[in-house]
């Protein structure tokens, strides 16, 4: 008897699997659940044994009864389920459901790669207002009045004495005034040119601004510092060229070029035919300066450098006209 | 500034391709923006002259002319009809590019071929002046003036244009480098050759100069030195050919010979000249004066000049016949029938030159100059080396000796120098000697030295060097940058400061993941924009133009203009954000570390929607925007930063730039504001379709987040749920029905939210039923039936007492 229990729980196993839709499934049922199945025929036939062995083989009848209805149910709900979606059509190439796709501006991803590099390099991130006074935008960056160098920036007046900043280095001056040395920032910031308006300029732009002053910061540093920056911004395998260069506030005052990433050095319109890309201006902080700080020039030394994010941004992005960056063009935006 | 290849070989020997010596220059810190072939535009012409002139045989108009190229004889088929033999004639070669085409209505350029015309072959072309571009006439060809011509000269040759000039950006701390002199001089250096001044040999006539002229200086300050020669019986007419090949070279136009050779020593020598028609000197006195205010002057552009007290002037016995180191005046100009000149070669005070040319708005080669700083050590070698020239062009007769007022010599500077300082600020190891020898390049020469102490001499044409540090950059520059070796000291001190936290960073990425896309926008506007705000705009005093005219007051303009700009290209559905300041005029603000006196910057962060509120998709109904979609980005945005107790209040009183206006409120401050922004502003930028807004003041934002933030533990008991629906009068607030509930239910409340409005035929028509979901937890105990039911029924009784509320079933 035990034997022939096990048997139909072989043969059960075996049906459930070649079970293909519901006729078979009925048929599995009338097999083996209706009154006239399998497993009914095994109830009458206990009948047949003795008294002593009837509970046990009671016991293993219902557990046979009960596996069977389980798998029954298992196989008749995977069943209806995939009938059901049978039945819906679903079609998978219809558009999933999207939301509105939105974007950092070009300007903010450049300057947030900046930011990041300078930060791990142990800058702070310092911060000063667009609207300035003539002192901190020039004077007091050793631009004396008068003087030509000036004419380098060409000026939005509000008075005689209070301007749009040119640029970011009045903020070096603000920090130096509030701050005894090491001073390690960098100032990212808007600044306004009065420039008439075309494909390589436009009334205002944004610098980051950087400044470093210590004992024994050397020439030297100031490299090392800019050429480790450029290879993490565009790549370890550039090369770079330091030439001299004019800024009232620095000295040495130097110009950084890298090589033409877009003809490898070779010359094309983008780098005017030179093979170079100048990417920023530089120099260690002229001793006039300090004195404007009360910074001491004998026990101090420092650099400063700038770089303006929209030229970076569209040298990187391959973009010719720097209007473009605030024209703000969705179709533009989206690209980013 | 131009400088020519051809000039500088005057003055320097040295045979390096145009490409490298740009290079060398660019590294020294006189960075060449660009090289121009002159040649490169009659490249293969050559002078032939015409041997022989047959017919040809198979056309009448057309002859075959025999032409001596210099090294050879060839032939070349011509239609021209002025064609005879020996003329001298301009032979367009194979190769060679035609610049204008006279056959062709566009006159194209085209290169040329040997061709065979007519059965006869052509070796080349004769050209006529329209096709070289040199003149108008197509008539015929052109045909040179034998005045010692020879056969297989080039074009280029012949014109003077084998030559190659660099435009030279000038930083304004080299005026020492505004000439072809000063480019040589750092040539000299870069090459290590040997720097040639131009000679003088100046013959003098045995007239004095003392009985000729008087010469006086009222302003030695401005001018502290003055010099002058006369030179007499001058033939003023067009200058040699090689003068003008200079100057047209360096882009100035030849005018006379006297003019001429004043610019030539200009751009030779840097220093600039002014040449007087004698005769025209009242009393032929010059005096060197300051001008009163209101005096009137004529230029030599013809134009008036109103002058200014302090402006310097030269003068003669009665007038003004100069503005000193700007422009000479027409009443002395050098014209055709000058017979005699006064030259000036003078010193003026830097600082009074600019502000002359500044306050007039002139600026020219000479106040450029003075303007820098002229070195007023050359006055006397400039004046002479004019002189010579124009004796030499013209034969004319140089009064002997000259006035030189210069009660004041300048000295050459002094500088110390300390090689321990060079190094320390460079990074270097240099000694004394290398440095010695570099400086010794540019004529800045060592007098003294002890051990690492070092005394240099500054010639006065560097009025740059001031300093120590002066030199050092020198030194720098001539030992160059790039071998200047990198070293890090690696001292990176590290910081006890909490993190800098950028709350712009993290709205900007949080209003990204949300879909808005980031503008970055103009900050100046029109004033009749800004003057939309209550407070004071700002105005810029010299605007490029009237829509820039002041500072922006509000982002809502920059925004109209950007989503203006975006539908015009059928974008139509927009998410908008910008982070930027706003700025006033404010009395309020006193100088600060970040504020200047009388100014108020603002930060602020806007928000902008318009077109469909949700990403279109098949399965779903398009809604408008509307304010709801901007007062949840800013609820969500308020959660992230943990201020959950911000307020919104609604006034009737819009705001100039909006309607429908909800004023966000923290602890009492109003720090922002959502709204639609009114038709008759849309109207301003053509925009037809709503646009919402939300403009927050994030300096303020800022001071109220809260980075303190405390894990809270998760409730233990479970949470009952229920909801309740109230008929009201449709004026009721949903805001003021959630206070209700919420002070009615007491603390086991512990969160209310609207699910539904429905207002229609099933309930009167002034009466709105809105259906609120409550949420009930105790942090003590599971709450039972009956408690829950109490409070529901406080609730209910409540919003019954005070809103005449009942409750819908």
């Amino acid at each position: 008897m035990l034997e022939k229990i096990k048997e139909i729980e072989a043969k059960i196993e075996q049906d459930i699997l070649n079970i293909k839709n519901s006729e078979d499934l009925e048929n599995f049922r009338l097999k083996y659940l209706s009154r006239k199945g399998i497993i009914s025929e095994l109830y009458d036939s206990i009948k047949s044994i003795s008294i002593e062995e009837r509970p046990s083989i009671g016991k293993k009848i219902n557990e046979l009864k009960a596996y069977c209805q389980q798998v029954y149910a298992e196989k008749k709900k995977i069943l209806e389920e995939f009938s059901e979606k049978k039945s819906e059509q679903i079609d998978l190439s219809l558009p999933g459901r999207r939301k509105w796709l939105g974007s950092l501006h070009p300007l903010t991803q450049t300057l947030k790669e900046i930011k990041l590099i300078f930060q791990r390099m142990g800058f702070d991130v310092a911060d000063g207002p667009e609207i300035e006074e003539d002192y901190y935008n020039f004077e007091a960056l050793n631009f004396p009045p008068e003087h030509p160098a000036r004419d380098m920036q060409d000026t939005f007046f509000i008075s005689d004495k209070v301007l749009l900043r040119t640029h970011t280095s009045p903020v070096q001056i603000r920090v130096m005034e509030r701050t005894t040395p090491p001073v390690r920032v960098i100032i990212p910031g808007r600044v306004y040119r009065n420039e008439a308006i075309s494909a390589r300029s436009y009334c205002l732009f944004h610098q980051v601004e950087g400044l470093y002053v210590d004992t024994g910061v050397t020439f030297s540093e100031l490299k090392g510092t800019l050429v480790s920056f450029a290879k993490q911004f565009f790549g370890s395998s550039l090369k770079y060229r330091f030439r001299p260069s004019f800024f009232p506030f620095t000295e040495p005052s130097a110009e950084m070029d890298i090589t033409c990433f877009l003809c490898d050095g070779k010359g094309c319109r983008v780098c005017k035919q030179t093979g170079w890309l100048e990417i920023l201006g530089c120099g260690m902080v002229d001793p006039n300066v300090y004195k404007y700080v009360g910074y001491d020039s004998e026990k101090y030394t420092g650099y400063a450098f700038g770089m303006g994010i929209e030229r970076i941004s569209m040298l990187r992005y391959g973009i010719d006209d720097i209007r473009i960056l605030f024209d703000n063009d969705i179709r533009f935006l989206k690209q980013f | 500034m131009k400088i020519s290849l051809n000039w500088l070989k005057n003055y320097v020997n040295f045979d390096v391709s145009p490409e490298l010596l740009a290079e060398k220059l660019t590294n020294a810190g006189l960075e060449v923006e660009s090289i121009e072939y002159l040649n490169k535009k009659y490249e293969n012409f050559i002078i032939g002259k015409i041997l022989k002139v047959d017919k040809h045989p198979n056309a009448d108009k057309l002859t075959i002319c025999k032409v001596d190229i210099g090294n050879k004889n060839i032939n070349v088929v011509c239609g021209a009809p002025n064609v005879s033999e020996n003329q001298f004639v301009v032979v367009g070669l194979p190769g060679a590019i035609v610049a204008r085409n006279q056959h062709d209505i566009e006159a194209k350029p085209f290169t040329l071929k040997k061709t065979s015309i007519r059965g006869i072959e052509s070796d080349g072309m004769i050209c006529s002046e329209y096709e070289l571009d040199l003149g108008e006439d197509k008539s015929g060809i052109l045909v040179l003036e034998n005045n010692g011509l020879k056969p297989g000269i080039t074009l280029n040759e012949y014109l003077g244009l084998n030559d190659v000039v660099f435009e030279i950006g000038i930083t304004p701390n080299r005026p020492d480098c505004l000439s072809h002199l000063g480019i040589a001089r750092e040539i000299s250096a870069i090459f290590h050759l040997k720097l040639k001044k131009p000679k003088l040999d100046l013959k003098e006539s045995r007239e004095l100069i003392t009985f000729a002229t008087k010469v006086f200086v009222d302003d030695l300050d401005k001018c502290p030195r003055y010099t002058a020669r006369i030179i007499k019986d001058v033939e003023v007419k067009p200058s040699p050919k090689w003068l003008q090949n200079y100057l047209n070279a360096v882009g100035i136009r030849p005018i006379n010979n006297i003019v001429d050779i004043t610019n030539f020593v200009l751009m030779e020598l840097g220093h600039p000249l002014h040449a007087f028609d004698y005769d025209k000197l009242k009393d032929n006195t010059i005096r060197v004066r300051v001008a009163k205010d209101g005096e009137h002057f004529i230029t030599l552009d013809g134009k008036g000049r109103e002058l200014k007290e302090g402006m310097l002037l030269i003068c003669d016995a009665e007038k003004p016949v100069a503005i000193a180191g700007v422009m000479g005046g027409i009443n002395s100009e050098i014209t055709e029938n000058t017979k005699n000149i006064l030259l000036e070669s003078a010193y003026f005070l830097p600082q009074s030159i600019r502000r002359t040319s500044k306050l007039l708005g002139l600026s020219t080669d000479a106040s450029q100059r003075f303007e820098r700083g002229a070195d007023p050590n050359i006055t006397k070698f400039a004046i002479n080396r004019a002189a010579q020239l124009i004796q030499q062009v013209t034969n004319a007769k140089v009064l002997l000796g000259y006035i030189d007022i210069y009660p004041k010599p300048i000295q050459p500077k002094k500088i110390n120098l300390d090689t321990d300082r060079v190094n320390s600020t460079l990074g270097t190891n240099l000694t004394y000697y290398p440095i010695k020898n570099l400086l010794k390049k540019i004529d800045i020469r060592l007098i003294k030295r002890n051990k690492s102490k070092m005394l240099f001499e500054i010639p006065t044409f560097r009025p740059d060097i001031e300093r120590e540090i002066d030199l050092i950059e020198e030194i720098a520059r001539l030992y160059g940058y790039d071998n200047i070796e990198i070293k890090m000291r690696s001292l990176i001190k590290f910081k006890e400061q909490p993190v800098y936290k950028d709350i712009d960073d993290e709205i900007r990425n949080y209003l990204v993941g949300r879909g808005f896309n980031e503008i970055i926008t103009n900050s100046l506007m029109s004033k009749e924009l800004a003057g939309l705000s209550k407070d004071d705009y700002v105005e810029i005093l010299n605007p490029i133009s009237r829509d820039m005219s002041a500072m922006r007051t509000s982002l809502i303009p920059s925004v109209l203009n950007v989503v203006r700009n975006n539908i015009y290209h059928q974008s139509k559905n927009l998410n908008l954000f910008e982070i930027g300041k706003v700025y006033f005029k404010d009395s309020s603000i006193a100088k600060g570390p970040n504020t200047i006196a009388g100014f108020r910057e603002e930060k602020r962060l806007i928000l902008a929607k318009t077109g469909i509120s949700e990403y279109p998709h098949w399965s779903k109904q398009e809604f408008p925007s509307d304010i709801y979609d901007l007062k949840g980005e800013v609820e969500d945005l308020f959660v992230m930063f943990s201020l959950d107790k911000y307020k919104f209040i609604s006034y009737t009183i819009d705001r100039t730039l909006t309607e429908l206006t909800l004023y966000i409120m923290y602890q009492n401050v109003e720090f922002g504001y959502i709204g639609k922004v009114k038709k008759e502003i849309l109207k301003l930028f053509d925009i037809e379709q709503n646009v919402f807004v939300a403009d927050i003041n994030l300096d303020i934002l800022k001071s109220f987040v809260n980075y303190n933030r405390k894990y809270i533990p998760l409730p233990m008991y479970p949470m009952v749920i229920r909801d309740l629906a109230f008929i009201v009068d449709r004026a009721i607030p949903v805001e003021e029905l959630l206070q209700t509930i919420k002070y009615s239910a007491g603390n086991l409340l512990k969160s209310v939210d609207l699910f539904d409005i429905y207002t229609g035929d099933r309930i009167s028509a002034d009466k709105k039923s809105c259906a609120f979901a409550l949420q009930f937890q105790s942090e003590e105990r599971t709450l039972t039936d009956e408690e829950v039911a109490l409070i529901i029924d406080n609730i209910i009784k409540v919003m019954n007492d005070k809103h005449n509320a009942t409750l819908r079933k």
